[in-house]
């Protein structure tokens, strides 16, 4: 057999970004961190980790660049280069060994995100030079401070949110180091979960590292470099490519948190989102003040939550890494509540993100098409707390679930009813499940008909929560937002329902909750209703269809009474009508 | 001479496979699907392997079949009109779900449009307590006035699912007394029937498939049974269902749900124990059709089982052989896009049009187009002549649309293409397996569908791998799987509770009920005594935990807790790797599999080695450094057991071709399976 090889004549000079071998060593990456979340999913132990995933994994160059990323939730978009960053500024490359990592979680000296989660950063070393970093950060449910869960909307300090973290070493030159791992475990009350999951990131981290050395012996390095300027530069340009599309101009858009975390005013969120050619700015000038509890941003959260407005609306299928990063200019006002000045707490910054969210979505309104808007969706982080003596084991019981709303209508179809919007995406937890584990009954589970707000495509829906306490000596918990500034429709379109905290619906003493309230006792036999927020409308509600309005009023979605407020008289009939034929 | 015969309906081809049980010759067959009716082609196929055999319609002892009838009644929303009746306060459940978006970024994409809408999810007033206890009793009067709704609103199916259920189903048996006399034509699904698991909503929503498929599943199997009967076959027709096993037309009517991936799991099982008689326990199964790739581990001789999947996007909750569906096939298309990075898939040219090279009204370069452009495949057609091929089509395509735009050569491009199918691909294959916590290096690639053993050298360069099996006739496996399944079906109940030994004692009780039920099910479907086996496991985590572990059991005894702990605290720990020393165990679900053995005579195969096996010579193209070589393809059907060849060769077949790259080496073993081994350094990437 004879080999040859053919070169046909004009193929090209050598040009310096090689498409194909890009997209080869993009795959890669990816099935790289693919393997170290899974390895950090299913070998972690507690719940938030293993079952929500509220976790993250990335590889980043010698200079600190992210190169890769698997975000399972957007609010670790980007976020895990803080503690790169640190690691970088505070170390001299010559004092990080091979076989070394380093942990960190604050928010203020470390670029964390808030207490809860803890990143471990490990080095990779090639022919004894520091290349890469493996990264990884994952929610711990508890790291002490005076609330559990380590995060309150009336803490006042990081002090009140558990242990701070600065950049620490916790592995030196292939040893764990224990002191230190005890340290942090016996600040939480679950010390055991907290080594077994740290040892677990730390493992994600070292499988990481091995499958990139596997990969620099295949490739070599050179080749490796060359590939991740190119996917870093391609990054880049595309989604520059997707700014300059939209055409230069500025928007600006307000939404609401309806306290700081300890009651009073209304705190506004304001994102003016700026292109110029293909540059983007988001600045949050004339968002509120600093809040006196919880819900403050550190920059890490702020980060997240731009990148995925910027993804979500330009570019969804755009991979994250440090080109995305280059093409978004992000300005935070010092003193606000986007950019708080240290002790501020920061724990409930996820119930501030969705607002911020909501707030750049709506300013890319002056910007984009109609078929790309987004009227607003429930912008919130609807949660139930309970807790009380378990029947099953010795001790407390603690039950905690983040709750879904309305998602906003777009162009050609209704938002969607009952669902996570934004930064999170965390599943329910069955009221089959829910029962079985505490002395608990959901009496209601359901969509919150009328929430959805008017429009041409109606805005999706809320979802009511009910829960009973089958036990005396139960605390409850419940907050969600919106419950006074609707999320507001598009193009004409219609304001969603408001939120609702409701104590014993249906009994004699029943009774509107505020929105921030301290967890309550209940005795066996009441109960806590939480109804979130709809979402807003797209487009004037006159252009809605009979038979949309229709479907909704025979489903019970809507009711008459709103069809005919909402629609008018006319559309009612209309509608009517048609079911009766 | 008796035959068996197996057939697996596909949406382009319907494959038959026949073993002669005296001699143990097994021939391969294909006709084209007829999607309005799949009974059509199984009536055409089994016709034309009567007349070409010249078989007695009585000497067929057995048919199997693999269906997508039920899966495609929900892709193209043709089930019955379906209503549900549940407890009062959750007639949302179906439509919030887990309450979670299926794409982070993109709100274009969301949850499917429930199959039931709410004006036909009715809510009646009982409730029974997580302990089984009736906190509130069945309002009747109000099942009875919500079934008249359902009948005024002229529903086929009824769908009835109350809270907790899996520990009384005393409620959803009387509701379905009072639903039956109101609506005596509907087809009605209880959930503690279809699955008495807890989890409200992935309950609900395998019921209401079941339901929405039911009334057409029937009526479906009628026509089957009677085109069969038409042509004097007596056996009867045992249906594939997505653990992998058969169940009788009786048990696929009570359950449709239970035959989502029937023909895949077919493959699966089929590949299990070709690697197993080859001498490979360790196989990751690789099966490329024209759409996409499905993907599976088999550990230690047995494919590993999932109990949960996505169901054209509804989730479904049976026990299945766990296949990973990867939007890349044949069809896949290439495209360069906006910032100038080359693309393959996930958009894909399918079976129609497909690719340009098929002359249908394909226009854009897919991965076959790749592959004719390179030589892989004939230039000149495929299917033993059946398919025509249009190369310089192929190649200008690719050309045109890839090669130009990036300034280089179409065979740079082409290549280019197929190095990027590889490396989606076994990301894909790597994230199935490690999401599991296993290595694929230490697997070997069970390569079939009609371009596995094409792709198979590319992917096993790419993940490590250094074996490649590519059993005969790759493209009918999922056919020929279905001979080699045994009679099975699935009984489970929850039972959430700390295992204590009270709890063991009721556990056990439990399970001796599910063997009373496992054991009647055996004798409906008419197995021997001597071909029965029951599998039982126990489903078990450590208590707080949200995630179980199976436990295999080898039988119910009284005294049985501690092995059963120390077996749990064993599996957990090589599942996750560590242990919990002072948390309580939770028994969670008892599971029994009821398997009625088929008996299988083995295999036998005899090339024709009255012909040259050299078919011919073309050209091929292996990558930049080695360019483009003169390459021998052989006619597999001629190659005699035990030949070794060395790479470059190529290999065909009437379903498949196989690709030999330099540097690798192939064998055919005694079975007639083609063992590829990547030896050298050739085998690293490119």
């Amino acid at each position: 057999m004879t080999a040859m090889t053919e070169r046909e004549a004009g193929s090209g000079a050598p040009a310096m970004f090689d498409p194909i071998a890009m997209e080869v060593f993009s795959n890669r990456l990816l099935t790289i961190t693919e393997e170290m979340g899974n390895t950090l999913v299913r070998a972690s132990f507690s719940p938030n980790i293993k079952e929500r995933k509220d976790c993250s994994v990335a590889l980043f160059d010698y200079r600190g660049r992210l190169i890769s990323q698997a975000a399972h939730i957007p609010m670790h978009l980007g976020s895990l280069a803080g503690g790169v960053e640190t690691l970088l500024k505070e170390y001299k490359l010559e004092d990080i060994a091979e076989g070394d990592a380093f942990m960190c979680n604050d928010a203020y000296l470390a670029g964390g995100t808030h207490a809860p989660d803890i990143t471990i950063v490990t080095p990779i070393f090639c022919d004894g030079k520091l290349r890469f970093f493996a990264a990884n950060i994952g929610h711990h449910s508890d790291v002490g401070g005076s609330t559990p869960g380590s995060v309150s909307p009336t803490a006042r300090t990081v002090f009140d949110e558990g242990l701070r973290i600065p950049l620490v070493k916790v592995v030196s030159k292939g040893d764990i180091l224990k002191d230190i791992l005890n340290l942090v475990a016996h600040n939480s009350r679950e010390p055991m979960d907290r080594i077994v999951d740290l040892k677990v990131q730390i493992a994600a981290n070292e499988r990481g590292k091995r499958l990139m050395l596997d990969l620099v012996a295949q490739e070599g390095l050179e080749s490796i470099e060359r590939s991740v300027e190119d996917i870093l530069g391609y990054t880049e340009r595309r989604l520059r490519g997707r700014i300059a599309d939209v055409g230069d101009g500025s928007g600006t858009f307000t939404t609401w948190l309806d306290d700081d975390g300890l009651g009073g005013d209304a705190v506004p969120i304001q994102a003016t989102v700026t292109i110029k050619g293909d540059r983007l700015t988001v600045d949050f000038e004339g968002s509120g003040r600093q809040a006196r509890g919880g819900y403050n941003m550190p920059a890490s959260a702020m980060n997240a939550s731009v990148y995925y407005v910027v993804k979500t609306m330009l570019d969804p299928d755009l991979i994250a890494n440090d080109g995305m990063f280059r093409a978004i200019e992000i300005k935070t006002p010092p003193g606000t509540i986007t950019n708080p000045d240290f002790p501020a707490a920061v724990g409930m910054r996820s119930a501030t993100a969705q607002p911020v969210c909501g707030a750049i979505i709506g300013a890319f309104s002056a910007l984009l098409p109609e078929e790309r808007l987004l009227a607003a969706s429930n912008d919130a982080m609807p949660a139930i707390v309970v807790s009380g003596k378990s029947r099953r084991r010795a001790g407390a019981y603690v039950y905690v679930e983040t709750i879904g709303g309305g998602a906003g209508a777009r162009y050609n179809e209704d938002g969607v009813d009952g669902t996570h919007v934004h930064i999170t995406n965390s599943s329910n937890l069955p009221a089959e499940a829910l029962e079985n584990e505490y002395p608990l009954l959901v009496e209601e589970y359901s969509l919150v008909p009328d929430s959805g707000g008017p429009g041409k495509y109606r805005g999706g829906m809320g979802i009511a929560r009910q829960i009973r306490a089958l036990d005396d000596e139960t605390f409850v918990y419940a907050s969600t937002e919106r419950t006074k500034i609707a999320a507001e429709g598009v193009l004409g379109g219609g304001d969603g329902g408001l939120g609702h905290i409701i104590r014993n619906r249906g009994q004699a003493s029943e009774r509107e909750m505020p929105s921030n309230q301290p967890g309550q006792p209940i005795r066996a036999g009441e109960s806590m209703r939480l109804e979130t927020p709809g979402a807003g409308g797209f487009g004037p509600p006159e252009q809605r269809s009979a038979e949309a309005i229709a479907r909704d009023l025979v489903g019970g979605k809507v009711s008459a009474a709103a069809v005919e407020r909402d629609y008018g008289a006319a559309k009612l009939a209309e509608a009517q009508k048609l079911l009766a034929s | 001479m008796t035959y068996r015969i197996g057939f697996d309906v596909g949406g382009t081809f319907t494959d038959f496979t026949m073993i002669n049980e005296q001699t143990g010759a097994v021939s391969f067959f294909k006709v084209s699907s007829t999607p309005h009716d799949p009974s059509v082609a199984i009536e055409q196929g089994l016709a034309a392997l009567i007349e070409d055999y010249k078989l007695d319609p009585k000497s067929i002892s057995h048919l199997g079949h693999g269906t997508t009838v039920a899966t495609n009644l929900v892709i193209e929303r043709k089930g019955a009109r379906t209503g549900v009746i549940t407890t009062k306060g959750f007639r949302d459940v179906l439509e919030i779900g887990r309450q979670t978006r299926p794409h982070l970024y993109n709100y274009a994409i969301h949850r499917p449009t429930p199959l039931v809408p709410r004006e036909r999810r009715l809510e009646v007033t009982e409730r029974v307590l997580s302990d089984g206890t009736v906190l509130e009793p069945l309002n009747h009067a109000e099942v009875e006035a919500a079934a008249r709704e359902l009948a005024e609103q002229k529903v086929g199916a009824v769908v009835i699912c109350f809270l907790h259920s899996y520990r009384r189903p005393d409620h959803e048996r009387e509701a379905r007394e009072i639903v039956r006399c109101i609506l005596p034509n509907a087809y009605i699904s209880i959930s503690s029937d279809v699955l008495p698991e807890f989890r409200e909503f992935e309950r609900l929503s395998t019921t209401v498939l079941n339901a929405y498929m039911g009334p057409r599943m029937g009526t479906y199997l009628e026509r089957l049974l009677e085109r069969v009967r038409n042509l004097g076959i007596t056996a009867e027709t045992d249906t594939v269902h997505s653990n992998g096993g058969l169940m009788s037309v009786s048990t696929v009517r009570e359950v449709p749900v239970r035959t989502c991936v029937s023909g895949p799991a077919a493959g699966v099982i089929g590949a299990a124990e070709i690697g197993r008689v080859a001498g490979f326990e360790n196989l990751v199964t690789f099966d490329v059709g024209g759409t996409s790739t499905d993907v599976s581990v088999i550990v230690k001789g047995k494919a590993l089982f999932a109990s949960n999947r996505l169901v054209a996007d509804y989730p479904v909750k049976t026990p299945m052989v766990d296949i990973h569906v990867i939007g890349a096939g044949g069809g896949s298309i290439a495209e360069i896009d906006d910032a100038g990075a080359l693309k393959v898939g996930p958009r894909s040219a399918g079976a129609d049009p497909g690719p340009v090279a098929y002359q249908r009204g394909g226009e854009q370069p897919t991965i076959t187009d790749a592959n004719i452009v390179l030589g892989r495949l004939d230039q000149k057609a495929l299917l033993d002549g059946r398919l025509p091929i249009d190369a310089a089509a192929a190649r200008e395509v690719i050309e045109r649309k890839i090669a130009k735009p990036l300034g280089i050569s179409v065979e740079e491009a082409a290549h280019g293409i197929l190095r990027i199918a590889a490396a989606n691909m076994n990301r894909a294959i790597q994230s199935v397996s490690t999401e599991k916590g296993y290595d694929v290096r230490e697997f070997a690639l069970i390569a079939f569908g009609g371009a596995g053993p094409l792709h198979a050298g590319d992917l096993a360069r790419e993940s490590g791998i250094r074996t490649i099996i590519a059993p005969r006739e790759p493209g009918t496996l999922c056919a020929r799987g279905i001979l080699l399944s045994d009679i099975t079906m699935d009984f489970v109940r929850s039972e959430l509770s700390i295992a204590s030994p009270e709890a063991w004692r009721i556990a056990c009780v439990t399970l001796e009920d599910m063997k009373k039920q496992a054991v009647a099910w055996l004798d409906r479907e008419g197995v021997p005594q001597e071909d029965r086996e029951l599998r039982i496991t126990i489903d078990a985590r450590f208590d707080g935990q949200n995630y179980e572990v199976p436990v295999p059991i080898e039988r119910i005894d009284a005294q049985g807790l501690d092995a059963f702990l120390k077996t749990f605290r064993a599996r957990h720990f090589q599942e996750y790797g560590y242990d919990i020393e002072d948390r309580d165990a939770e028994i969670v679900n008892c599971r029994i599999q009821a398997v009625g053995k088929i008996r299988k005579r083995a295999e036998a195969y005899a090339p024709d080695l009255s012909k040259d096996p050299l078919k011919g010579e073309r050209r091929v193209y292996f990558g930049k450094d080695l360019g483009w070589i003169d390459t021998n393809v052989y006619a597999r059907g001629r190659l005699a057991l035990g030949a070794e060849l060395g790479g470059p060769a190529i290999i065909e077949e009437m379903s498949s071709t196989t690709i030999v790259h330099p540097g690798q080496k192939v064998r055919l073993d005694t079975e007639g399976n083609l063992i590829i081994t990547l030896t050298d350094k050739a085998g690293a990437k490119q």
